[in-house]
């Protein structure tokens, strides 16, 4: 018998809540609470999320995502800022101990992006891992990723991207230098693409998620099943983010 | 003196210091390491920070300061490496 996962579908939730939940089942996870866990979310309102060392200040146009009623907030993992909205974010949560987890960091991120491939591969998107933490489809981003490992539990998160809008992207993200803004704009637009663009429709939230799951089941051999959050995790979550991610201390500290 | 760099370290992620430093003793008051870089664990960027304080802006001093940091809190970076980092923070010499 396949061993079981927890496959978690949380809809869509704020900036903060997002990732209070992920760091919730992080907890839940070491503490052996949950079995391994995958989850797909989304974002609303759309929110601009920034790696653990970034800046928020120099990175984000605070400003704009007000103005636009756009979330922001500091994740716990380390990579760049990242505009979502219309996109699939998947996050797996599993014991570093566990056999399917290589110990090696770089490994573990080829492993868990080779579900992303799989599940693409089921909407006939061929792609690949191209490290540090990028899923590319004929030369173009679709798929980034970042990961954190505390109390010997790994937490990956990325995003799939369904649709993307790079000139509102770059209206709520500072670029280093503005002279150069409009050159970068046009660099990220042929480096990026999304699955409506290659597949020439709008795909939904459900038939990205259903082929992630396929994906998942397939790279790590095991059958996810749709559960739903403890109520520790939802207490935890509520206090992660009350106290952490939807707080300026956090979210304003580097 | 207040200084910062941006600095994409080779085959890896942007770096950006914003650096305090003494110019008649020519150390470091204050550093903040930033960026979309990656370190294991993500919490020992700080005590990297905290243990630059004081260090002789010179490549060597740096260097060996940031290998005894990585050595002592089996630190682990990936889009970022010592020479990267000693460069950034180099770089904000004026």
């Amino acid at each position: 018998m396949k061993e079981q996962w927890r496959l978690l579908k949380t809809g869509y939730n704020t900036a903060a809540m997002n990732m209070a939940i992920d760091r919730a089942v992080l907890v839940a996870s070491s503490k052996d609470m949950v079995p391994p866990t995958v989850r797909f979310y989304g974002w609303s309102p759309p929110a601009i999320s920034i790696g653990y060392f970034q800046s928020l200040k120099e990175e984000v146009d605070l400003d704009n995502c007000n103005k636009l009623g756009v979330n922001y907030v500091r994740r716990i993992t380390g990579g760049g800022a990242v505009f979502h909205e219309d996109e699939l974010t998947y996050s797996i949560i599993i014991p570093e101990s566990h056999k399917e987890i290589p110990n090696n960091i770089m490994d573990s991120y080829g492993r868990i992006c080779g579900a992303m491939i799989k599940g693409l591969k089921e909407l006939c998107i061929q792609s690949k891992y191209v490290p540090i933490n990028d899923i590319i489809t004929d030369g173009k981003k679709i798929s980034g990723s970042a990961q954190t490992r505390k109390l010997k539990t790994v937490l990956q998160h990325g995003t799939i991207l369904t649709d993307v809008d790079v000139d509102k992207m770059f209206s709520l993200l500072k670029v280093p230098d503005e002279k150069i803004k409009d050159k970068l704009i046009t660099d990220v637009k042929q480096r990026v693409t999304s699955i409506n663009h290659i597949l020439g429709r709008k795909i939904g939230f459900e038939e990205v998620a259903a082929a992630m799951k396929q994906g998942f089941e397939k790279e790590f051999n095991v059958e996810l099943i749709e559960g739903s959050l403890l109520e520790e995790e939802k207490e935890l979550a509520s206090e992660f983010e009350r106290e952490c991610f939807g707080a300026k201390d956090w979210n304003h500290r580097r | 003196m207040q200084s910062r760099s941006i600095y994409k370290v080779p085959n890896g992620k942007l770096l950006k210091i914003l650096l305090e430093y003494d110019t008649k003793k020519n150390t470091i008051n204050e550093i903040k390491i930033m960026g979309d870089f990656f370190a294991y664990p993500e919490e020992a960027i700080e005590v990297m920070e905290k243990e630059l304080q004081h260090t002789t802006l010179d490549e060597n001093c740096i260097m060996e300061k940031i290998k005894l940091v990585i050595k002592e809190n089996n630190i682990e970076f990936i889009g970022l490496n010592i020479e990267g980092l000693t460069k950034g923070i180099l770089m904000c010499k004026k």
